[in-house]
């Protein structure tokens, strides 16, 4: 397949120098190889600006949700996440976990496998639109395409069952809408930028950076949350351990 | 913190206030945990459970009031593996050092910070020598 795909390439003059290869069979031009396993990096920057991630500027009503969520907190209720029963986080949250993803080019799609809560995100790239009335779930609903070198994916259909983050109290609606930019910027180094909007809770939009390292000696492994989980929370979110050899 | 000072045995040291370095994120809260406490365990390696989505080091060490049995809670086999970490790292019977950041409540638990093996050698989650301050 990389074979037949450099052939082409090679037909259509398109340059096979490093970051330059054919990706895809319908994408014919050569676009920079964003293929392989990716970990997020912590510290690391492309470009200047607060080194503090942007806090979300949320409308009144989400402002409250969030009160009443820090309120509960106070209670001692809601100290955990849901990730602590092995409940995925969900879009955007799974794309900043402290495990790698891969990302897999076949004709037409662009396919991430995360190996967090072992996560899979499917990216259309032949030309298709969103749905008209998607249904609502934790990855969304993702189409993407090529602006010169920046790989940008569109995603809608979020189910408002998950987090928007920092915390569990910054919620989103069903409305959210996220825009991620990929880009290389050096062979091995990729920027992402993400951009959110939802008009139901976010007041402005919310941008982020963040810069993964490629790691072409890693494979993906199995990450089955519930095979010893001894962190479960009970009904009103407390924390619990189990010590139980 | 009396329950703290009363379980301090000939295998359990210590070192009381240190500074905590930033937790790396898993998949829950780390509030759990006194993370501005550090403790030596000295013990016995009772069982290494190299299982997601938690490593979790069993140990049984020596109490002010008899055998205790500690679990410390690690990152995953996928985080440890890729840093110099092996299913075989620790094995049952091994004597060891482990330095944890204990639970804020009385029980035996804790969340792993590294271990000296029996030959001297430290392992961090973010694996072996040369230390932490130079790994990525």
């Amino acid at each position: 397949m990389r074979k037949s795909v450099a052939c082409m390439a090679v037909l259509l003059g398109a340059p096979l120098l490093g970051l330059a290869r054919a990706a895809t069979a319908d994408t014919p031009a050569a676009h920079p190889d964003l293929s392989g396993v990716w970990e997020v990096t912590l510290g690391v920057r492309t470009r200047p600006g607060p080194r503090r991630p942007e806090a979300p500027v949320l409308t009144p009503e989400y402002a409250q949700k969030l009160a009443d969520f820090q309120a509960a907190q106070a209670r001692g209720e809601d100290q955990e996440t849901p990730q602590a029963n092995c409940v995925p986080p969900g879009m955007p949250g799974i794309m900043n976990q402290p495990y790698p993803m891969e990302l897999l080019f076949t004709p037409g799609k662009i396919t991430i496998v995360i190996e967090a809560y072992s996560q899979t995100r499917r990216i259309f790239m032949d030309g298709r639109k969103h749905p008209d009335d998607p249904d609502l779930t934790y990855n969304g609903h993702s189409i993407g395409h090529w602006d010169g070198d920046t790989l940008v994916v569109d995603s809608v259909g979020f189910s408002p069952d998950t987090a928007l983050g920092p915390s569990q109290g910054y919620r989103h609606s069903d409305q959210m809408h996220i825009v991620e930019r990929f880009r290389l910027t050096a062979p091995d180094t990729m920027e992402v930028v993400t951009t959110i909007d939802d008009a139901k809770a976010l007041a402005k939009p919310l941008t982020a950076t963040k810069v993964l390292k490629r790691h072409p000696d890693w494979d993906i492994a199995e990450y089955i949350c519930e095979q010893n989980n001894r962190n479960r929370s009970d009904s009103q979110g407390k924390a619990g351990i189990i010590l139980t050899h | 913190m009396t329950s703290l000072a009363t379980r301090l045995g000939s295998g359990v040291l210590w070192l009381g206030l240190a500074a905590a370095p930033p937790a790396v994120l898993a998949h829950h809260s780390y509030a759990m945990f006194d993370m501005s406490q550090t403790l030596t365990l000295q013990g016995t390696i009772r069982d290494f459970q190299w299982t997601n989505p938690h490593s979790w080091i069993w140990i049984d060490v020596a109490g002010a009031k008899g055998p205790e049995q500690w679990g410390i809670e690690g990152m995953s086999p996928n985080y440890l593996a890729r840093r110099g970490w092996t299913k075989h790292t620790l094995k049952p019977g091994d004597k060891v050092s482990v330095l944890i950041h204990p639970l804020k409540g009385a029980e035996h638990g804790g969340s792993f910070l590294s271990v000296t093996l029996a030959d001297g050698s430290v392992m961090r989650q973010s694996g072996g020598p040369p230390p932490a301050s130079s790994a990525p």
